[in-house]
Order: structure tokens, then sequence, then C-alpha cells
């Protein structure tokens, strides 16, 4: 397909201000393991996986302590900007699959237990974290509410 | 079929785990795509769960970069404020009426030998009636009856202020005896903990308690300043921890911190608070606070290993120094070398360092740049005059003492210089992440210092740990500078619902630290990240609102051209320049300018349009002056309460004017004999020349218009109702 536009001059000025928040030591760069959260919170949902093959597969003490600064940083984005993000809808579909009785409800029970066991599994924290609230009497989930309610932050 | 088989899970772990196993391979094997789609999909999910963690997280960080840093503003506004009317003070001669009003301010700091406060603070001619359902004191104080105000409290009752004066004077009378520096030890097996700010909030004092047991014999406590303001219960916290002090002196340590200070007070809410509670004898206990307040030691040495201060350390701080000084009396310098030479600062520094006598109240010493060349002008003319009388003075007047006064003075002017700054950089100052040492222009005392400086004092003092307080922390702590500088923050939910954990520290002779968190939980809903986040934005608005006419013309300066309009990067630049938060403007902008932009472009009239506040009916008025007013409503009510001398509530026509003329020099703005006749007539409506400071505040929306016996307590049969009774009511 076309390559994905560049980002615009604003664009990574506003990039570079999220960065700067995530400096915690002064040195106008950030470690490894946090090069996910600032994409993340730039509006990418990459996998853990594909960020750390970007970062080059470092080791558990290189995600720890290595650092990169914002020139280094900015390609990784793009990177990962022009990968499929998934849009409202397929996450919508992600989510029917639960779906049995294709009454717009999925089992709550059943999709903690997926989300802990499957893919890049969630702690039980993070899953009840994602899940607060969300269950009604029965213990259904009714997704399509769920999930515009989780991309409305 | 599914679904009625997972209603049926017990909750048994072993079971349901044989369970779940057989049931996901149920879900697997009915997928088309098999295992294979189930995977992708869980994937999806879990990316996007992760995507709307961090977002969060940004928020959380947002809201409370928000708070802490319109906090930190609005405590350099008060050190600026300071600054100013100890400025006002030392330069201005009797004659001329700013001083007038200066040193009428300032009466209460007239000579008063200790006698005379023993007949003013006497408690004894104050009756507690008999409807009084509150604790009652007899001293000396026993464990049942601490225990006995601990519990009281918890039931929202109040002390009588009879007993408070009682339990005041036995304080003043113990911290007397106490030296700058506490020094303890951990002999035997006993540990210590260490508790940080408060800041008022007695729920978190009642969850210590309650965690780690009350003060006692096997169970010492260090406070670590920071007692008051802000939150509803200070004075209840004040009469825990002297009490527990009276008790067991060798048991429990306080230490000062920036808010044990009257004049902090008088904008934090710890004085209003006072003398709602006290309507009768709140002027009293504030007067004897005030005392107690700089008798309180200034720093808690444990094991002569660590270090226990509220704010922390400079590159000058040394121990000895702060070991020797009259803490009590030490107060304001000047820094500016312009005048240290000159014989009318000598003479001054005799007469404003009476040794006798009572100190005046502390002001911090900062560089007089940030004042107006009026006013340079203006007292350079007068300190000539000044010189050329005082030298006349002296000639006719050889007052031996005065004389003694002025040559000891001399000398210790610079001492007493130094011992002044060696104590705000105690109470004031705050770790930074680079070496070196800076001073702290966020909070506009003490300073920033970094761990080469930890480094070097520790090995200076021989000690290993330096615990201190003064900012607020997430999780209630944080240690910095490898590990050797312990930050410790106990009022829990500082900023808002959920915004931080409380924590305390456990010392036992090993001497390693040992974390306790907590966090309060109120009757309120638990606000969630995005109500925080709002309700930070709404603050953060108002601030903006608050700064329109520089925000106005800033944005000129980048629209040479005059189209309205002002790009992205500019209105960020522009924006960080009136407001010096330090705050992440280009990512909150979507939050804070919700008019269309056209191509990344924003019009900034119609911004102010979007932002502006409701005003209250005051068209007469200009709306400049609205605006300024709303600014500095913290700095103003400050003023009318240092004002208003005797704590009535009120100020008379000609203080109110007066004051608006240092305001008008302060705020740098011409605000004219007529628009101040127009504010007075607003609210003098039944014309008694007496202007209500809390009205004035509330009329002009400057602050919430809330109950004033809404913090009040019940002394009484303890209901709401009740509350009505205390307006006006002696008994109290």
């Amino acid at each position: 397909g076309a390559p994905a536009a560049d980002f615009s001059a604003d664009q990574i000025e506003d990039f570079k201000e999220a960065f700067g928040l995530f400096d915690r030591i002064g040195d106008s760069q950030v470690a490894f393991n946090q090069v996910a959260d600032i994409m993340r919170a730039l509006g990418q949902n990459p996998t853990n996986k594909a960020v750390t093959e970007i970062l080059g597969n470092p080791t558990a003490d290189d995600m720890a302590n290595k650092r990169l600064n914002f020139e280094a940083f900015l390609p990784m984005l793009k990177k990962v900007d022009s990968m499929p993000k998934g849009t409202v809808d397929d996450y919508v579909e992600g989510l029917r699959v639960f779906d049995k009785e294709g009454n717009g409800t999925v089992m709550g029970a059943e999709l903690r237990i997926v989300l802990s066991t499957l893919g890049e599994k969630m702690s039980e924290p993070e899953i009840d974290a994602l899940m607060q609230g969300q269950e009604d009497e029965n213990g259904s989930v009714h997704y399509e509410a769920f999930v515009k309610h989780i991309m409305s932050v | 079929m599914l679904h009625s088989e997972f209603s049926r899970i017990p909750d048994h772990s072993s079971d349901t785990v044989a369970l779940v196993q057989s049931l996901l391979d149920q879900v697997q094997s009915r997928l088309p795509c098999g295992s294979q789609h189930t995977i992708k999909a869980a994937v999806l999910i879990q990316r996007w769960y992760r995507q709307y963690v961090a977002r969060t997280e940004m928020r959380r960080r947002c809201t409370w970069h928000i708070f802490q840093s319109i906090e930190y503003s609005g405590e350099q506004a008060q050190i600026k404020l300071y600054n100013f009317l100890g400025y006002l003070m030392d330069n201005f001669t009797p004659s001329s009426n700013e001083r007038k009003l200066i040193s009428h301010i300032f009466r209460e700091n007239d000579v008063c030998r200790d006698a005379e406060w023993e007949r003013y603070f006497c408690y004894k001619n104050i009756e507690v009636p008999e409807i009084y359902s509150g604790p009652h004191l007899t001293f000396p104080l026993t464990v049942e009856q601490a225990m006995g105000l601990v519990e009281a409290f918890r039931n929202k009752k109040q002390l009588h202020s009879r007993y408070i004066l009682q339990l005041l004077l036995e304080t003043w009378k113990l911290l007397r005896k106490l030296p700058n520096i506490n020094r303890i030890s951990t002999c035997q097996s006993k540990e210590i903990t260490i508790c940080g700010d408060l800041h008022g909030q007695l729920e978190d004092l009642l969850l210590i308690f309650y965690k780690n047991g009350m003060p006692s014999l096997e169970k010492p406590y260090v406070f670590n300043g920071d007692f008051v303001d802000r939150g509803h219960d200070s004075i209840e916290i004040l009469i825990i921890l002297f009490a527990f002090l009276l008790l067991y002196p060798s048991n429990v340590y306080l230490n000062r911190g920036n808010h044990e200070d009257h004049i902090v007070n008088l904008r934090y809410g710890f004085t209003k608070e006072v003398l709602t509670k006290y309507k009768m004898h709140g002027k009293r206990i504030l007067k004897l606070l005030q005392k107690i307040f700089s008798w309180l030691p200034l720093a808690t040495v444990i094991d002569q290993r660590v270090l226990v201060i509220h704010g922390g350390i400079s590159d000058s701080t040394d121990l000895g120094i702060i070991a020797r000084v009259d803490r009590h009396k030490v107060s304001r310098t000047w820094s500016d070398e312009e005048w240290s030479n000159s014989k009318f600062l000598q003479r001054r520094a005799s007469m404003t360092y009476p040794k006798p006598f009572g100190t005046r109240s502390n002001f911090q010493n900062r560089s007089l740049q940030d004042f107006s060349d009026r006013i340079r002008e203006k007292v350079e003319d007068e300190v000539e005059l000044c010189r050329r009388r005082t030298l006349h003075l002296e000639e006719q007047n050889q007052n031996d003492e005065n004389e003694q006064c002025v040559s000891i003075q001399s000398v210790n002017s610079d001492n007493a210089k130094e011992e002044w700054k060696q104590i705000l950089d105690l109470l004031w100052s705050d770790p930074m992440v680079q070496d070196g040492c800076i001073p702290n222009e966020v909070r506009g005392g003490g300073c920033y210092w970094g761990p080469d400086v930890t480094e070097y004092f520790l090995n200076r003092h021989n000690l290993q740990l330096l615990i201190r307080s003064h900012e607020c922390k997430q999780e209630g702590y944080e240690f910095c500078h490898n590990r050797k500088v312990l930050t410790l923050f106990s009022a829990s939910n500082y900023y808002d619902v959920g915004s931080n954990r409380g924590a305390y520290v456990k010392l036992g002779p090993d001497l390693v630290p040992y974390m306790v968190q907590y966090q309060a939980t109120s009757m309120t809903r638990e606000l969630t990240v995005r109500q925080r986040f709002r309700s930070a934005l709404k603050v953060l608005r108002e601030q903006l609102f608050a700064h329109k006419s520089d925000l106005l013309s800033t944005f000129r300066v980048y629209d040479t051209e005059n189209t309205g309009l002002i790009n992205l990067s500019d209105w960020a630049e522009a924006v960080e320049s009136v407001m010096h938060l330090g705050l992440p403007w280009r990512m909150l902008r979507s939050q804070l300018v919700t008019c269309k932009s056209s191509e990344g472009m924003i019009s900034y009239y119609e911004w102010f349009n979007e932002l502006t506040i409701k005003k209250p009916q005051t068209d007469h008025i200009d709306e400049g002056l609205i605006e300024t007013l709303y600014r500095h409503r913290s700095t103003i009510e400050t003023i009318f309460r240092i004002v208003d001398t005797d704590n009535s509530g009120f100020i008379t026509i000609e203080d109110f004017r007066q004051t608006w003329k240092l305001l008008s020099i302060y705020l740098k703005m011409e605000i004219t004999d007529e628009a101040i006749s127009d504010l007075a007539v607003t609210i003098d409506s039944n014309n008694d020349g007496c202007i209500d400071i809390d009205e004035f505040m509330e009329a002009f929306r400057l602050t919430d218009k809330k109950s004033r016996l809404e913090r009040g307590r019940s002394m009484f049969m303890g209901t709401a109702t009740d509350l009505t009774k205390l307006e006006g009511d002696p008994n109290i």
C-alpha cells in the first residue's frame, strides 16, 4: 500500500512533550521499559512483543537499564504507527468471538479466563480493573458499550 | 449450555481450575478457526486495554502535576507577600502613611514582657458551662485523658478553649526547655515511628494510631512538621500531639515545619479554622500558638546516624550552627547588600532585634528586585532622610542600652542573616536529581539540593540517612539520592480523593527503614481518574482566566498581524511564559481549548470567551480590577486578615482603603480612589464603616460560598443542627 504519511512538525512537538514527561532522571532520555507505555500514551497500541522487537530484542537487564533519546524514539514510533491499529469495529469483532448466543453479550468469567491464559497474558489485578463495573447481575458483559466506554478515554 | 455451567462454578480454587480448563477446551473447540482465532481476539483486547492503562496513567500524572504546581505557585506568592511586607516594614519611616498602616498591621508584635503574656493567656477566668459535653482536662495529664481526647475528636467533639489554653501553656513551658535538635536513640529493641506532613487531616492520624498504636513508653514517635493548614482538623491534631508530648516528653518528638508559622497560617486556613471553631477565644489561642511554633525544635537525630527534618538541606547547612541559634528569636534579615553597610540599617537592626522582648514573625529574606521602581525611588529618599535623622538622634541621645545593642547587633546582623538562612533551608528545601545546590524559586524559599550535597553533608556529620517530608508523594514515600534521602508524607488523598497514599516509617536499632502505607477512605464516593482529571482542568481553567489580560497581551506579541490566531507552539510557549506552572500545555490543549481551530491555529479571542467565568453582580466595577481581584484572591484575603489585627473578621473602611493602596503597589497596578470607593460601597451595605472580610471575598466570588459553620463542630449534644448555636456563643 501507500507509504504512511510523515508526522507533522506539530505532531512531533507533541510527542516530544510527552516524551519529556517520562524522563525521570533529567537526561532527556527514557528507559527501554518505558517505551511501550509512551507509545500507548501517544495513541498507539502495540503488543509488548512488537515493542521488544523494535527495540532490538534487548535482555531483561537492558530493558531496565538502557535508555534512549527522542531522536532514537521517533523512528520507532513511526514504525509502530504504520502497523495496523485496529478500529472500534475490530475490537467489537474480537469480543464477538466469545458471544455464544449472538446476543451482544459475553460471559465475564469466560473473558477473564481467556485474557489471563492466552496471548500476552494479563494479571488478575489488570483483569479486575478492566472488568470493573462491566458485568451485569448475570455476569454478562455488553461488549459494544464496553468497547465504547474504554475507547473514550 | 455453557452459560449455565459457568453459573454453577463454586468459589473453590482447585475445582475451579479443573472446570476452567475443561471449559476452555470447549470454548476453543467450538470456534471455526480454533484456538488461533481466540488468541488473536485475546491479543487485540489486551493491546487495547494496555493502551487504556497508559493513557489513564498519563491523565493521572497530569492531574497531579496541575494540583502540585498550583500549590507551589501559591507558596511562592506567599513568600513574595512576606518579603513585600517585611520590606515595607523596614523601609518606610514613621511619618509616611504607609508606615502607619504597616505598624498598625504589626501592632501585635509590639513589645510585651513575659509576665504580660502570662496574664493575657490566663485561662483561669474562662468558665466551662455545665452543658459542655466535650472532654475535661486536669493537669498533669494522664494516659486516660490523652486517649479520651483522641476518642472525643473521633466523635467530632471539640475541646473547650479553657482546656486548650491550659494545654498550650503547659506545652509552651515544656518546649522552652527543649534543644533545637532532639537527640534520641533506639535503645533495647524500641522501634521509632516517624510521621510526615499531616496538614490537619485527622483521619490520617487516627488511621496511623489504629495501625501502629498510640504513642507510649514502648512506642516512641517523631512527627516531622506541617501539622496544620489545608485540612479541617488542624487544631485537633495539635491538641493530640501536644497532649502526648506532655505525657511522654522523652518519647514524643515534634519537628517544626514551614507551616508552623502564623503568616502562612493566615493564607492556608489554620487561622480561619481556629477563629471559626473558637469565636470567643480564638485570638488568644492563635497568639499562644505563635509562640509555641517559634519554640518547636528544628530537627531530630536518631542514634546519631539518622537526621529527621521537615524540608531538607543546602550546601551550607551546618548542624553546629543550628544547634546554637536562639530558635524562637531568629527572624528576617536583609539580603540586599546595598543596605548592609548603612548606619541606618544597624540602627534599625537594634530596634527590630530586641533581645529581651518577643520577636516579629518570620519573614524570609529574598532579593528586592521584585518590587516596582516606584518603591525604590521613594525608599532611597526616605532612607537618606532617616540616615540624617538617626545620626542626629545618636549624637543627642547616647542611651547605654541602645549603644550596646548597636555595637552587638552590627556584628550580629551577619550572624542573624546566616541563622535565618540555615533555618529556612531546613524547612523549605527540596531534593533534586542533578548535582549542585540552587535557590528554590518554585517555592520561593530554601533551595534544591543534589545527591552530591547529600553525600557531603552525611559524611561531614557522620550520618547515614536523611528523612524529610514537605513534598506529597503518590505512594506516601519516596527514596532518592541513592536511598540516602527518604521523603515521607502522611496526609493521604492530599490533592483530592484517591490522589495518593500516606505513609509512616519505623526504625529499629538496625536503622533500616520499614515503610507502612495507608489511605484514608472517606464517606464520599471515590473519584475515578477521569473525574479527578476534569476537576484539575476546571481549576486550571480558572487560573488561566484569572490571567486573561497577561495572556492576551502575550498572544498579541506573537500575533504580529493581528489576525486573532496563534499557532500551537506559540500558544504553548506563551501560556507557560505567563503562568509559570511547568505543565505539558500541548498535551492539555485539546482539553483546555475546545473551540475549533483551523489548521493548527487557535482563535484566542474565542478561547477567552470559552473560559469566561460567570461574573458577579458588579457591573459598575472595572473588569480589569475584577480579574486582578480574582487572580490574587488568596493574597488579598491574607492581607486583609493581617490587617485585621484583632482577628475580628472586620476591618475599617479606612484600613480597607489603605490596604488597597498597598496592594496597588504590590500588584503594580493603578487602583484609583474611586475604584476603591466603589468596592467599599458594594460591601459595606449597612454603612457602619466596617467591612466583613468573608463577605467581601464571597461577594466577588473570590471564594466558594460555604457555610462558615461548616467546619465547626458541636460541643454539645452533637448534631449538625446544633451548629447554629455556635454563632455568637460565648461559651466556647
